[in-house]
């Protein structure tokens, strides 16, 4: 590693844990009990759309599907608080490991395939689970979703301090940084920088003695763990779950706060996220038609800035920085 | 005479009726370089694919050390030491010459990034982005990807193709000096015949799907079923 990308890998360690401590801080700002909810859902929702941003980002795939993992994230640990005795840590990983280890098989197929076959593969089976948990209903409330009673304690705390905004906020908003920070080292570890060449030109990389599928579906394992994690985040904050979590539409929203915030950077669905979520709830309050104004901001964005918001900020950063205008 | 270190045996390639290759046998003795000539759509690429496994054959076999390989996926044949570059460039062209050629080296401890770059003048590029590079070096940079590892075979499938008299018959020295030093074997497809009656041992030439004839540079072009199918009057 050169000494030029050593010292920026340090400041990008720096800025991460800036970032963490910012994120405890904030709930001491005054922004009003409404906006701090509203950013911790969106923590929990950022960090769903950077699943799905990776995916794009790392392998060129577009998923329609990846409400999956963030909905059994919930689902799981929904039905195992309600259900059994199992230690919180364990449900913790069980709600994140399984849909990871079935993430990583269902990868094993659908990563076969790019383009639209991919994309709708992930949507089908995607469909599969929103299906079966909308109509069992004797396990999981089917249409009603089911509510969840957290235990009193939780690892040692009271486990108010998962439902409270200000503590979950910062216990979230320090799980996506960190999650940030561990996609960013990825990207510039070399299998990081292999996983990228397989999106440039897979058959040269099978061609140098590398297994890209097993990597590929590393990668969507990796993002299906990331699509967890969020659901238990969103399980225990908000202690009830719907099938409407599952639903195709909630991946495509995923999808649209990615290219809306710049799904070539490692920030950019994050920032797609909060950006999506804030724009909602201010055109909410305006009419109701929220989703058209959503709809053409898609389309300026995807026309004008592909790069999206995060591209935008950079090429401003990038003007500031070097004091030219010719910057594209 | 050195032991076969690539061998095609019956190797049929069958597209629907059409056949790109029928029954073609082909050995090729450790540290020889072999040219694979004849017309186009006589089967050179295909042979070259079905050989590294970017293809598969309908029927036969290959074998690689005696041990046959028709069963690996183009990975396992690339780290059994069969190594090939394409037709077309393939290159990654948004990444350093350097980092590209240390991704290609990930699977093995003894890489010879610094050597290949040293013998393809790729040094004074390596923190170049490909696409930066003229076509000439990214040629070299495509050969060089396939030399990382030191493979024990290399097929390579038209490497002058694009190129100038110059810097065609510059490859060819090369390609020499590379063998003689690794102790390579190499297939090579080449419409270039200054190239390939430069640096070939032997010669195969394929028509029409099928071995027209195998032999040294010498009796290749003094073959008259050679120069009808394929050569002219002028080569020989």
């Amino acid at each position: 590693m050169s000494i030029q990308s050593s010292m920026k890998t340090t400041l990008i360690c720096v800025l991460a844990l800036s970032s963490m401590i910012g994120g405890i801080l904030v709930p001491f700002l005054p922004i009003g009990p409404v906006n701090l909810t509203l950013i911790t859902q969106g923590t929990f929702t950022a960090i769903m759309a950077t699943s799905v941003g990776l995916l794009i980002h790392q392998c060129g795939l577009i998923s329609f599907g990846h409400a999956t993992f963030f909905g059994l994230g919930a689902y799981i640990t929904a039905l195992l608080l309600k259900n059994t005795t199992l230690h919180f840590t364990l449900i913790v990983a069980l709600a994140i490991g399984l849909p990871t280890l079935f993430g990583f098989l269902m990868a094993l197929v659908v990563v076969r395939q790019t383009g639209v076959a991919f994309s709708m593969l992930t949507l089908a089976v995607a469909q599969v689970f929103h299906e079966v948990i909308l109509k069992w209903r004797n396990l999981a409330g089917g249409d009603d979703g089911m509510s969840v009673q957290l235990p009193k304690i939780l690892l040692g705390f009271d486990s108010l301090i998962f439902q409270t905004a200000s503590t979950m906020f910062s216990i979230s908003w320090c799980l996506l940084t960190a999650i940030l920070l561990g996609l960013y080292l990825f990207n510039q570890s070399r299998w990081g920088r292999l996983v990228f060449a397989i999106r440039d030109n897979e058959e040269r990389v099978r061609f140098l003695g590398h297994d890209t599928l097993l990597l590929r579906a590393f990668v969507f394992s990796l993002s299906s763990a990331i699509g967890a994690l969020g659901g238990v985040l969103f399980l225990l904050y908000n202690a009830y779950v719907s099938p409407e979590l599952l639903h195709w539409t909630y991946s495509g929203f995923a999808l649209v706060m990615a290219i809306v915030g710049g799904a070539e950077f490692v920030l950019g669905p994050a920032l797609g996220a909060m950006v999506f979520l804030f724009t909602k709830d201010a055109m909410g309050d305006i009419t109701e038609h929220w989703q058209a104004i959503m709809g053409v901001t898609l389309i300026v964005i995807t026309v004008w800035r592909p790069a999206g918001l995060a591209g935008i900020a950079e090429t401003q950063f990038k003007k500031f920085k070097w004091g030219r205008r010719d910057v594209q | 005479m050195n032991p076969v270190a690539l061998q095609g045996i019956k190797l049929t390639r069958q597209f629907g009726g059409f056949f790109a290759l029928r029954d073609v046998d082909i050995s090729i003795p450790a540290g020889e370089i072999r040219g694979l000539i004849g017309p186009n759509g006589a089967g050179k690429s295909t042979l070259i694919d079905v050989l590294s496994g970017r293809s598969t054959r309908s029927q036969g076999s290959v074998l690689m050390d005696g041990q046959e390989i028709h069963q690996c996926t183009p990975q396992e044949r690339r780290r059994l030491g069969l190594a090939r570059s394409f037709q077309r460039t393939s290159i990654f062209t948004t990444r350093t010459v350097r980092d590209q050629l240390e991704l290609a080296s990930h699977w093995k401890n003894d890489d010879n990034v610094q050597e290949v770059m040293d013998h393809l003048d790729l040094k004074q590029h390596q923190n170049q982005v490909a696409n930066h590079l003229s076509y000439g070096h990214q040629r070299r940079l495509d050969l060089a990807l396939a030399l990382i590892g030191k493979p024990q075979v290399l097929l390579l499938d038209e490497p002058a193709a694009g190129l100038t008299m110059q810097e065609s018959l510059r490859l060819a020295q090369l390609l020499r000096d590379l063998v003689k030093r690794w102790q390579i074997t190499v297939l090579l497809v080449e419409h270039d015949m200054d190239v390939v009656f430069t640096v070939c041992d032997r010669i195969t030439v394929l028509n029409l799907g099928e071995v027209l004839m195998e032999g040294t540079v010498d009796e290749v072009r003094s073959s008259s079923l050679v120069i009808s199918a394929y050569l002219g009057r002028n080569a020989a």
